[in-house]
């Protein structure tokens, strides 16, 4: 006898494969329920123009229920618009409720299912979901309750509800406990989320304290509120057959013609007359929707996808900004210099999509042969599993950082001690799996993120190059002064000449050698010319990172080119407004955190020359005049 | 003390010529010029092959070094070194290459202003010595500078070897009464004069040590007038002016027995009868330009059926030599030349059927019979199986 077929709920299939959506180690599931609570109030807090101030706790507070993992507490709590105590249920207990499925928003959660999944995994793993309290304008006190997820139902079940009084005007705070296992550092770290949040959301102000660590807290260098573009219709060609006729299901029996003009975009009167002459008979265009046959469907369809049709709209796409990740990168840390890259919003694979791009030196972070830290965002959300398949690695891998005076094997990640920032945001990016770990790349996305990090990679080159113009200059001083004598002393010795003649030997090598040392000065001070020219346009640029530190919103473009592969030349010079800056250099916001090393007043070539020679200014100093005099 | 025993007739007086070099560069330093320093370029592009030599000389391209911040310590390291040399040259001192680099760093321990000139490994130092021969177109050895003795060890029964002493006397060796004992020749073979007691029909020269060993024990020297030497690999000067020194002094015909594969044909073979690019100046004293190639032959090893494996390109040391084959294909010289097409032939052969077949791997033909070996090698000179 034939089995029975039973169908089961959304919360059953996801409870039975949570590893899908992020819970798949004790680790991981920690660094899950934080990103999705974390992603909640920065959504909320967006959608309604509040600016996010968000509090992150994380605790070990005892043994978990199983076997090596412990039970972990992390309480998210933020400044949002806060939850009606209807809703509250539906939103921490019932999968695929979401106010933004496929809404073609740039925003962070999408489906409605990582919250949802978060519950179930504290409800699998502790017996209890989440404990939420929250808190509307409009409410005098909060309301504070435990919500379960029903699995056999997909819905949310309200425990414990009370009312209590709460000092914030609004906002919510989650608490779960759950079983896990807590991972400070390294890619699938919760610093390395909380700094990867942090740097792309220059307006979010973060107070974290994890689990015996001091409290962090980091301003915010960003007074606005993003502003989210409006929602975006499908492009038709970015549909399959499939999904072409679910989405015209969606609109009835309004006439065919009328369903591809409101259903989609870029698609008007007059391209509906392009269809007609590509083959689609004029009748389907009066047709009812809901009155197509199958056929009539497939053949609209192919007719749709060989017309030519315009480009999608850029307008859906949110980026972060040069100017806030220049000021947001400043929070990570003692940053030696750093270049930002944000592209102009394109078209790949009929989407639209930005790029945007920081790569920063450290001064205290890895070493110079461990690989760069590569920090990965999808719609402004950290990607911390599976880097080796995630289309952005594999722009990073692919480029040639060598030729920007970086470390590099073939085909692998850059080596020293940078973090490489790159963001893609789109209302429409496509994942590898449910769980947001990594995004699944077309070779278009692709050539537009390397684009992104190889305009940045020119900029950061600048710095790199002035660096190896010192570290040149230092080095010809050196031979001077070191081998010069011997080489006089010994070819006395073989001539046995004077020391009148050996006298005259030396002046006449110090002469021809500070000839060169002259030069290799030339070099450095027309690299730091360069660089400085740089920092001046992207002062102009707006950028608030200039050398004196100067302000300026009128925008502006890098219109120096010349190490450009010649395909981008044109292209990108007018396109992106770059900017880079080095340590030193003051942001506006006085309270950053690592103040004092960022504030340090600019230091000078020859002092630098010193320093790492580890020999007093002053000798660098007279080596060189007294070559330059002996030139003379 | 003794005076080092010459090699060649040099009519060049190296410490003369050393001070006249230094004179020019410390005269140009006076008048604020930049000396410079000319060597002859060693390296593959700037070799000669014409098969009437038969060796591998030096075309007219020139390393120059002139003055400037990069070259200083270069030439300050040069002009230290030619002076240590030079020291042992008016003592009738010798030294080996890494007895210099240790000398060297004595010297630099001992005076704090020579510090910045110290030698990270022997490499560093080795790559002066061979820049100062090449500049003043003199052996390292007439430096007296050696290399260590390596390979070479000869049996014969019919081989007398006398040697002139530094002091003159003379050291008369009769290698019949060695024994199972090799001869091995010195790094100054030019030291040495050679008379068959009763002629001698070939020399064999094998790649390995062990092989010429196990041949002469199994009595091949006994059973034919013949001189057996071991090679040792890649010969070193040594080896190469002793193979100079029987080939001229006693006119017999002389074999090469190795592997079949691209490293044996181009690093040893090449090597020994017609020097190596590295070596330009010295290669018309230190090669045998009439050596043959006895094998292993490709078509020996269908002819005896020989075991061979496959190369692993995959392996990094197996894959470079592979290249370094077809590179040599492109821009040997040697290879290049009409008079050696059948050794490029058997290169491109390794290489398209990438096989490796060893010189031992004629000890499969008949394994009860311990001369078998001996026997093909005969077989194979008497009807000219070789190239």
């Amino acid at each position: 006898m034939a089995k029975q077929i039973t169908s089961s709920s959304t919360a059953e299939y996801f409870a039975k494969n949570l590893q899908q959506v992020g819970f798949s180690s004790p680790t991981k599931a920690v660094l899950t329920t934080l990103k999705e609570a974390v992603d909640n109030s920065l959504d909320a807090c967006e959608e309604a123009g509040i600016l996010p101030e968000i509090t992150v706790t994380v605790n070990k507070i005892g043994a978990g229920s199983s076997k090596s993992s412990d039970l972990v507490e992390i309480a998210v709590e933020d400044n949002g618009p806060g939850i009606e105590a209807d809703d509250l249920a539906k939103v921490y207990g019932e999968y695929l409720a979401s106010s933004k499925f496929g809404r073609g928003q740039c925003t962070r959660g999408q489906q409605g299912i990582g919250i949802s999944a978060a519950t179930t995994w504290a409800q699998l793993t502790n017996a209890t979901g989440v404990k939420v309290t929250s808190k509307t304008a409009k409410m005098r006190k909060a309301v504070q309750a435990t919500i379960d997820v029903d699995i056999k139902g997909n819905k949310g079940l309200l425990k414990n509800k009370e009312t209590i009084d709460w000092e914030k005007p609004h906002g919510v705070r989650v608490e779960f406990r759950i079983d896990g296992r807590i991972q400070l550092n390294g890619d699938g770290g919760l610093l390395t989320y909380l700094e990867g949040t942090t740097l792309v959301n220059p307006h979010l102000k973060l107070n974290y304290k994890l689990v015996e660590n001091d409290w962090v807290k980091i301003e915010r260098v960003a007074e606005q509120v993003p502003d989210i573009p409006s929602p975006t219709l499908p492009h038709p060609h970015t549909m399959k057959l499939g999904e072409f006729m679910t989405h015209a299901g969606l609109f009835g029996k309004i006439e065919f013609g009328k369903f591809l003009k409101t259903g989609f975009s870029r698609i008007q009167d007059a391209t509906l007359k392009e269809l007609v002459k590509n083959g689609m008979p004029k009748q389907l265009i009066d047709l009812p929707t809901n009155k197509l046959t199958e056929d009539q469907f497939k053949t609209a369809f192919q007719v749709i996808q060989k017309t030519e049709l315009q480009q999608p709209s850029t307008k859906s796409v949110l980026t972060v900004g040069e100017e806030s990740l220049a000021k947001s990168i400043l929070r990570l840390g003692d940053v030696d210099f750093f270049s930002v890259v944000a592209r102009k919003p394109r078209i790949a694979d009929f989407k639209p999509v930005v790029v945007e791009v920081a790569l920063a030196r450290f001064l205290n972070r890895g070493g110079g042969d461990e690989p760069i830290q590569l920090l990965r965002f999808a719609n402004r959300v950290p990607l911390q599993f599976d880097k080796a398949a995630c289309a952005i690695t594999r722009a990073v891998e692919t480029v040639n950082w060598r030729a920007y005076g970086l470390q590099q094997s073939k085909d692998s990640l850059p080596s020293g001690p940078y973090v490489f920032a790159i963001s893609v945001v789109s209302p429409f990016i496509k994942f590898k799996n449910a769980s947001k770990e990594t995004i699944d790349g077309s070779e278009e996305l692709i050539e537009e993120i390397r684009r992104a990090l190889m305009q940045a990679g020119q900029k950061l080159s600048r710095h790199i190059r002035r660096e190896h113009k010192e570290a040149d200059l230092e080095r010809k001083i050196a031979h001077i002064e070191q081998f010069g004598p011997i080489l006089i002393n010994y070819l006395g010795r073989i001539t046995k000449a004077s020391q009148l003649r050996k006298n005259k030997a030396e002046a006449g090598l110090k002469k021809l050698l500070g000839r060169d040392a002259q030069a290799a000065e030339k070099d450095l001070s027309e690299a730091e010319l360069r660089l400085q020219a740089l920092k001046e346009r992207q002062a102009k640029a707006g950028m608030l990172f200039s050398a004196s530190g100067a302000t300026s919103d009128d925008g502006g473009a890098d219109s120096d080119g010349e190490e450009m592969p010649p395909a981008f030349e044109a292209e990108d010079g007018e396109d992106t407004p770059k900017g880079t800056t080095k340590k030193g250099a003051k942001p506006e916001p006085a309270a950053v955190k690592a103040a004092p090393k960022k504030d340090a007043a600019p230091v000078t070539t020859t002092a630098t020359t010193a320093k790492k020679a580890e020999i007093p200014a002053s000798t660098v100093k007279s080596a060189v005049t007294t070559t330059a005099k002996a030139a003379k | 003390m003794d005076k080092v025993i010459r090699i060649r007739k040099l009519t060049k007086d190296i410490p003369k010529e050393a001070k006249l070099l230094c004179e020019t560069m410390l005269t140009e330093l006076e008048n604020a010029n930049r000396p410079v320093l000319e060597a002859v370029k060693c390296s593959l592009d700037n070799s000669i092959y014409n098969p009437k030599v038969g060796y591998l000389t030096p075309g007219d391209k020139k390393v120059r070094t002139e003055l400037n911040v990069s070259s200083v310590q270069k030439m300050a390291r040069v002009i230290f070194m030619l002076e240590r040399l030079l020291v042992n040259l008016e003592s009738g001192s010798v030294n080996t290459k890494r007895e210099l680099y240790y000398i060297a760093k004595g010297v630099i321990r001992g005076d704090r202003d020579l510090k910045p000139l110290d030698f990270a490994d022997q490499d560093e130092s080795d790559s002066i010595i061979d820049f100062i021969g090449d500049m003043l177109e003199v052996y390292r050895e007439e430096l007296n500078c050696f290399a260590n003795d390596r390979g070479g060890q000869t049996y014969s029964q019919h081989l007398v070897v006398t040697e002139t002493l530094p002091d003159g006397d003379r050291a008369v060796v009769d290698l019949s009464t060695l024994g199972t004992t090799p001869f091995q020749p010195k790094n100054k073979p030019q030291a040495l004069t050679l008379k068959a007691k009763k002629k001698i029909d070939f020399c064999l020269v094998v790649e390995s040590e062990g092989t010429a060993g196990t041949l002469v024990a199994n009595g091949m020297t006994r059973r034919h007038n013949c001189i057996v030497m071991g090679a040792q690999g890649v010969p070193s000067n040594g080896v190469r002016g002793w193979c100079k020194l029987i080939q001229e002094q006693l006119k017999v015909p002389m074999f090469f027995f190795g592997d079949l594969d691209a490293y044996t044909i181009q690093n040893i073979y090449r090597t020994l009868k017609a020097g190596s690019a590295a070596s330009l100046i010295r290669n018309s004293d230190f090669s045998a330009p009439e050596v043959h190639f006895l094998g292993v032959l490709p078509e020996d090893v269908k002819r005896w059926d020989l075991p061979f494996y496959n190369v692993n390109d995959r392996d990094p040391v197996e894959a470079r030599s592979l290249k370094k084959a077809k590179d040599a294909l492109g821009n040997d010289p040697f290879f290049q030349d009409k008079k050696n097409r059948r050794l490029s032939a058997i290169l491109e052969w390794l290489i398209k059927n990438k096989i490796r077949c060893e010189q031992q791997s004629y000890f499969s033909v008949n394994p009860r019979d311990p001369q078998q070996v001996e026997k093909i090698i005969l077989e194979k000179i008497n009807k000219g199986l070789y190239i």
